[in-house]
């Protein structure tokens, strides 16, 4: 017999999936990203959410209890900072040791000079990718690892075993934390997975945005088979972490390929080409992407276009959700649109009246998901995140 | 719930990149097998879990490289 808290989540498992395969569930599901806004919700400092996984998983259930979510992200809090500082990683700062602990975590992008890659390292990178990470650029990322040749230190012997061990200790917490939405509050995990572009990768974590940009000029074509260098693993490491059961759609994380980053024609020639070719791939298999276009991404919507009807599930930061729709409504599921601002400086009712906009714009024949445009920070206010709630709960029925 | 998709061509992104590390590998079979010289049990069990140990190794730089 099955018992009420696994019937909620089996009807929540529907509606999402439905909707991502643009089809009209009951009504519109509702999914937020909410990432540090948990933690202002729950009561911890963003320190607290960030380092003690255990109370970032806490401020999620609760969350998702209080607010009765259809779906949410296991933890949205994107970077456990415990496993940043057993590998004793430079480019993160970190709250309540680098930052004050209510401040967010940042990244640190190093001087261009600097770069955990350098200019001349692209055959390198390219012939050999896993070897070019384990070799060069853990011992540059790390403060504790050191290069091969280097006398060895009892630090980077620690590191491996740290790093290791919090890594394995973090993804199993991962797994109960996904088991314990389904037990206790029937909220569907929503996604399964990490894929990035390999241009973000090149630009964030290798040569820096600045590095890559002058790379595009003075070595376009070390660029492009970097990119397709880095293609084949990325779509590995997407395919060993999505769902088996292909429900729920695998988390793509886009940075630099939208204006102002990138031009349409740097982003034809430079970004999509491997990017398409993966998340096709992935498509083959039966796995949709979550294709979160953070920032204003509309200039290359002919380009997205291209991808195989029902692929993606189009995520709106940015741009605009009815061109959007317009554009690519007939293809893919869209969701997000509801802008960040809004939510920490608005009213409710100012929520709802945007809300009711983009429902009646974008979500009349099914194929939404509500939520904000990008992930939900500490400025979020709480009584606009219910306002957005209750609102799509009573007037996004179908 | 799935609509079955269109599989796709092949194309040259998955031939750069792989030759001495492919996806999933860190230190291939090949190589660990020269050195375990006589294997008086059996090779495929060998074989199975070092390569699933090894496929450890590679998810965790990944995954630092990806998710941290």
């Amino acid at each position: 017999m099955v018992d009420a808290v696994e019937q909620r989540y089996q009807e929540r498992l529907k509606r999402y999936v439905t909707a991502m395969r643009k089809g009209k569930p009951d009504r519109i599901p509702i999914r937020p990203f909410a990432a540090e806004f948990t933690a202002v919700y729950a009561g911890y400092t963003i320190q607290e959410v960030t380092h003690d996984y255990q109370k970032a998983f806490d401020a999620v259930i609760r969350c998702a209890t209080d607010f009765d979510w259809d779906a949410v992200v296991p933890n949205m809090v994107y970077v456990w900072t415990g496993l940043v500082q057993a590998i004793n990683l430079r480019y993160y700062a970190v709250p309540g040791t680098d930052l004050p602990p209510d401040v967010c975590f940042q990244y640190l992008e190093p001087p261009e000079e600097n770069a955990w890659m350098r200019p001349d390292e692209y055959d390198a990178l390219i012939e050999d990718p896993t070897g070019f990470l384990y070799n060069v650029w853990l011992p540059r990322v790390s403060r504790d690892v050191v290069p091969p040749g280097q006398p060895n230190t009892f630090r980077n012997n620690m590191s491996f075993v740290l790093g290791g061990m919090a890594m394995m200790d973090y993804f199993m917490a991962l797994g109960r934390q996904i088991e314990r939405l389904r037990r206790e509050t029937g909220t569907v995990s929503a996604i399964s997975g990490i894929l990035k572009a390999p241009f973000d990768i090149l630009a964030d974590k290798l040569r820096g945005y600045k590095g890559l940009c002058m790379d595009l000029y003075r070595q376009p074509d070390k660029v492009l088979k970097a990119c397709e260098a880095l293609a084949p693993h990325l779509l590995h490491v997407a395919k060993s972490g999505a769902d088996p059961a292909k429900n729920v759609p695998i988390g793509l994380w886009m940075h630099r390929g939208c204006i102002p980053f990138l031009s349409p024609q740097q982003f034809e020639r430079f970004y999509w080409p491997t990017l398409k070719w993966i998340i096709e791939s992935l498509w083959a298999d039966g796995h949709q992407v979550l294709f979160y276009a953070e920032g204003e991404w509309n200039p290359n919507l002919k380009y997205i276009a291209q991808l195989p009807d029902l692929s993606i599930i189009y995520h709106v930061d940015r741009g605009d959700i009815f061109e959007v729709h317009r554009t690519v409504g007939h293809k893919f599921c869209i969701s997000g649109g509801i802008p960040n601002d809004l939510l920490a400086f608005g009213t409710p009712q100012d929520v709802k009246e945007y809300c009711k906009k983009v429902i009646d714009g974008v979500a009349r024949d099914g194929g939404y998901i509500m939520d904000a445009s990008a992930i939900m920070q500490n400025d979020t206010k709480p009584e606009n995140v219910k306002a957005m709630t209750e609102f799509t709960r009573e007037y996004g029925v179908y | 719930m799935t609509t079955q998709p269109e599989k796709t061509n092949p194309s040259s992104m998955d031939k750069l990149g792989v030759s001495i590390r492919p996806p999933g590998t860190c230190i291939p079979w090949e190589e660990k097998r020269r050195e375990l010289g006589e294997i008086k049990g059996d090779e495929e069990l060998v074989k199975r879990i070092w390569e699933n140990i090894d496929a450890l190794g590679y998810t965790y730089i990944w995954q630092v490289l990806l998710s941290f």
